[in-house]
């Protein structure tokens, strides 16, 4: 599986827990309330868990985070 | 959904300030409600009246508004956390707001040069400072989207890049800064105080704050919402030595406060009491709540007994230390802060209940490692039912606010029990803080 499509599916499980039906890479995170600071905090951990990546701190910022799709192309580069 | 619906009807709104982003919700806000008349910032919905952004904008004059108020009148009316399951609308007088923004005003030297944050959200007390002492003082307010509130380090950009000079937020977003914001890379060098309020900020924390920011003074807020802000405490140093949390300070300008016992009487100087709060400030009431009202005040006759002074009852536990400043020690209640805001746990407790599938529910705080708390909740399910935590915590998310929704539901066959039969609250709370520390 692609990153997208497991960070999807990692949303989708455990940081909706079944809230939201539908999600899509495009999708806004951060206005619809689908994620929290709390959340952001463990996708950080995740993305270094699963795909060992550390995001370091300056990167956690909106602009990476704003949707799946622009969290894939941020990972892109590792 | 259900809450703002609630709201709505609790207290007769009518006009709903929006945009054409959330009109799906207004709609289901009209029919859940049916009283509301007008959409302020929507383009067109059938059955409103709505007024666009460019009509407001062609509408609107310099001229005052042609209308007869007192500073007694009500001005607005913020609704928080009650314990029945329901919130409770804390009505503000242009009077208690505006004691509050010009004694901030003048206490932190607000002039129009400068640039305050706005950190909270609008229906949080925090945000009054932000909008009423910076409008006060003609200074300007930056209003910073909610989506950067969840980035440290883009907080820590816009702090920068905006030359903030006054900052007010709960204790937890500054922690955050300090441990993931990267704020010694930050050129902060405009800012001239930082101001924290909604809950005690751990001394240990506060010290590597003031150690990062050496030329910033620091200010340590307190009231509940009922009372604006009603005790303040300047941060000039930390003993080295002590993590002994910081008092709450002194009463502001135009306050009188009391510390009673449990028989209203005013307890012996340094005794631990309820702290009451009297003056300009003060709330003028809960909305449609006589009952709440009644309790909510104690009344200290005066004047032969012809008239009485009012005092609001914080339910919040204090003794005056020996400098005369006031030391927080705790709720009378079962009131907690997490993340800065204000829950009852009886309202969560009531939330749960009102699932069919549940017979018994518990909720209470887990601290959360950074000087908050997180909610936690168990529950038991009815005879021959079962219930799963995701089910509990979308039927909790739909009727309370995100920050009250418990981040974990324990389900139990049975719960344990006090000698006198009752749910062991500490137990579980127990058994849910050290499963959160593994």
């Amino acid at each position: 599986m692609d990153r997208e499509n497991i960070l999807l599916g990692y949303i989708k499980d455990e940081l909706l827990r079944g809230r939201k039906g539908d999600l899509k890479a495009v999708d806004d995170l951060l206005s619809n309330g689908i994620i929290d600071s709390l959340g952001i905090l463990q996708m950080v951990a995740f993305i270094e868990e699963r795909f060992n990546i550390q995001v370091p701190d300056e990167d956690v910022v909106f602009e990476n985070f704003q949707s799946v799709k622009a969290l894939s192309d941020y990972l892109a580069q590792y | 959904m259900s809450r703002i619906a609630y709201v709505i009807r609790d207290c007769g709104i009518r006009h709903v300030i929006t945009n054409d982003m959330k009109l799906d919700q207004a709609d289901l806000l009209a029919e859940d409600t049916g009283e509301l008349a007008c959409l302020i910032g929507a383009t067109e919905r059938e059955g409103m009246t709505c007024f666009s952004w460019d009509d407001v904008y062609v509408a609107a004059t310099d001229a005052a508004p042609d209308i007869e108020l007192t500073e007694q009148d009500l001005a607005y009316i913020l609704y928080t956390s009650g314990s029945t399951g329901t919130p409770k609308g804390i009505m503000h007088t242009h009077r208690s707001g505006l004691s509050f923004a010009i004694w901030a005003a003048e206490t932190y030297g607000l002039t129009p040069d400068d640039r305050v944050s706005n950190h909270a959200p609008l229906h949080f007390d925090l945000s009054t400072f932000d909008f009423f002492a910076t409008a006060v003082a003609a200074a300007t307010t930056v209003i910073i989207p909610e989506a950067i509130t969840k980035f440290p380090a883009s907080l820590s950009k816009l702090m920068q890049d905006e030359k903030l000079t006054v900052w007010y937020s709960v204790p937890f977003a500054l922690m955050q800064l300090m441990e993931r914001g990267g704020m010694d890379k930050r050129d902060l060098s405009a800012f001239r105080w930082i101001l924290f309020a909604g809950e005690v900020f751990p001394t240990k924390h506060l010290r590597n704050l003031l150690a990062a920011l050496p030329n910033v003074r620091f200010s340590n807020l307190y009231g509940p919402t009922e009372t604006n802000v009603c005790t303040y405490y300047h941060v000039d140093s930390l003993p080295e030595d002590s993590d002994e949390p910081i008092p709450i300070g002194k009463p502001c300008a135009n306050l009188e406060s009391l510390i009673v016992d449990a028989d209203d009487k005013p307890v012996a100087p340094g005794a631990a009491g309820e702290l009451l709060m009297r003056g300009g400030v003060v709330m003028y009431g809960y909305w449609g709540r006589p009952d709440l009202n009644e309790r909510g005040f104690y009344r200290r006759p005066v004047f032969g007994g012809h008239f009485s002074d009012r005092f609001y009852r914080t339910g919040d536990l204090v003794e005056r230390l020996p400098d005369g400043n006031l030391k927080y020690l705790g709720r009378k209640d079962r009131q907690i802060k997490t993340r800065g805001y204000r829950v009852e746990l009886d309202e969560v407790e009531v939330a749960l209940l009102s699932h069919e599938d549940v017979d018994e529910a518990a909720v209470f705080p887990v601290p959360d490692g950074q000087g908050s708390n997180l909610i936690a909740a168990a529950v038991t399910p009815k005879e021959g039912t079962a219930v799963t935590p995701e089910t509990l915590i979308n039927h909790v998310a739909a009727r309370l606010p995100s920050y009250a929704v418990p981040a974990n539901v324990r389900v139990y066959e049975v719960f344990p029990r006090t000698s006198t039969g009752k749910i062991n609250r500490r137990e579980l709370q127990a058994q849910a803080i050290a499963e959160s520390e593994t």
